[in-house]
């Protein structure tokens, strides 16, 4: 090895997943029980329904260090509460529209209808979500500035990997 | 504002109304608008006396949404209200929230403010919504009606959204990190009546306290999305804004995504469901895979 350059790590996105205990929830749980694989960039919250997913959740997630959130229920006319994610619709596309007006990339915030008998979908679903998000590189819009804790542990980490 | 030509006043009528409507006992207090203890402004008021009366005024400085008093006046009884377009449709709002009850007002309706002035026409008021003059429920009309607008183009905001979003989030950010979060957007608002605001709310604590700009980012964007289908534009809250932050901007995206996506305008009919609390089952779903 002739120079001294650290090649920069692969970004691996993280994205939280809200998803809806019925559909996408039991659709991620197919694609598992299936042996189909997708990529560990997301961390499941489950939730009763796509409609408990308050635009709070979002924000919240993508200001404590999120690069993405995926929200996932079940198709129209198949929710569980039988009307949950008809008004979940209407709110998503107010917080959708808003976030790009904001500047927020197109991407960030991804929403989905996966039903309970669609592993594959959910697997490609995830498969693209990191695509898009990896292709958006980290998050730098809305997120906290880090707290020095973080700073150090960063700056620890540069250093490991250069002494490798 | 002159009786010049003999001409009574629309001060004058809401005086002479008020007066009546407190001898015969129709109402309990009317809220409306006195001098202020500062020269050359004016201060909401409830008057519950028949000779208190002759201390409202209303001109082009009574800006103010009085609808934002009536939650917390729940319990006075029958009020009447003064209420110009914008309140007019706030107070729509609040009986469709359940917040007041339609036989407990008595709404005098009067054209805005704006076209009391004493010097033009009719001048434009710093963040006035430009939709509706005149009530859109009221009980009686006092004065004449104010010629009505040209439907909103929202212009401004397809103008903002022309640039690129680096310039849009630069811009914004740059506006919103000059919030001190005093929440005076908040108080005088209408629409904002909860008993405990989400940004008070310390468990979970969903907003950080600082000024921040993440923190201050995330007030704004959530306080805008609490406005979705229920902003009626009156402008209260840019006006109350001691930074002046263009808060309108946001109120007025808002409430052209609703209109775009459901067909609804905030405030204009008591039988129309509140857009964000129904459905239709073939709502656009193009941003969903």
């Amino acid at each position: 090895m002739s120079d001294e350059q650290v090649p920069a790590p692969e970004f691996h996105p993280r994205i939280v997943a809200f998803l809806c205990n019925w559909c996408s929830y039991a659709g991620a749980d197919l694609a598992g029980i299936s042996r189909i694989q997708y990529p560990a960039s997301i961390r499941v919250i489950r939730v009763p329904c796509s409609g408990r997913v308050d635009p709070f959740f979002v924000l919240k997630a993508l200001q404590l260090g999120a690069d993405g959130v995926l929200i996932s229920g079940c198709h129209p006319g198949d929710c569980h509460y039988l009307t949950g994610n008809y008004v979940a619709r209407r709110r998503f596309a107010v917080l959708n529209d808003l976030l790009q007006f904001f500047g927020i990339e197109p991407g960030r915030v991804m929403f989905s209808w996966v039903s309970a008998a669609e592993g594959e979908r959910f697997a490609q679903v995830v498969r693209d979500a990191t695509e898009q998000v990896k292709k958006l590189g980290p998050l730098n819009r809305l997120a906290t500035s880090k707290t020095p804790f973080e700073d150090a542990m960063q700056t620890a980490e540069c250093r490991v990997q250069k002494a490798k | 504002m002159q009786s010049a030509k003999g001409k009574v006043t629309t001060q004058e009528q809401i005086r002479a109304r008020a007066k009546e409507l407190l001898e015969q006992k129709l109402v309990t207090a009317v809220l409306g608008f006195r001098e202020g203890s500062l020269p050359g402004t004016v201060v909401p008021t409830l008057v519950t006396k028949p000779e208190q009366s002759d201390s409202l005024v209303y001109d082009e400085r009574c800006l103010h949404n009085l609808a934002a008093y009536l939650p917390r006046l729940k319990h006075k009884g029958k009020l009447a209200v003064i209420a110009s377009g914008p309140t007019s449709r706030s107070i729509v709002n609040l009986i469709k929230e359940n917040q007041v009850k339609r036989e407990n007002l008595y709404i005098i309706g009067v054209a805005g403010p704006e076209f009391h002035h004493k010097d033009t026409k009719a001048p434009s008021v710093r963040n006035r919504s430009r939709g509706t003059p005149n009530p859109v429920l009221c009980d009686e009309m006092v004065g004449d009606k104010a010629a009505e607008p040209a439907e909103d183009d929202y212009a401004d905001i397809a103008a903002f959204e022309k640039l690129s979003p680096e310039e849009r989030w630069q811009e914004l950010t740059e506006d919103l990190s000059r919030c001190i979060r005093c929440y005076a957007c908040r108080q005088s608002c209408p629409n904002c009546y909860c008993p405990t605001c989400f940004v008070d709310s310390s468990q979970p604590q969903w907003v950080g306290r600082t000024t921040d700009d993440s923190d201050t980012i995330m007030f704004h964007i959530m306080r805008a999305m609490h406005m979705a289908g229920r902003c009626v534009e009156c402008g209260a809250c840019a006006r109350a804004c001691p930074m002046g932050i263009d808060l309108m901007r946001l109120n007025r995206k808002v409430a052209l995504i609703v209109r775009d996506r459901f067909g609804h305008v905030s405030g204009m009919s008591l039988d129309t469901p509140l857009p964000l609390a129904c459905f239709q089952t073939d709502d656009k779903q193009e941003f969903i895979r």
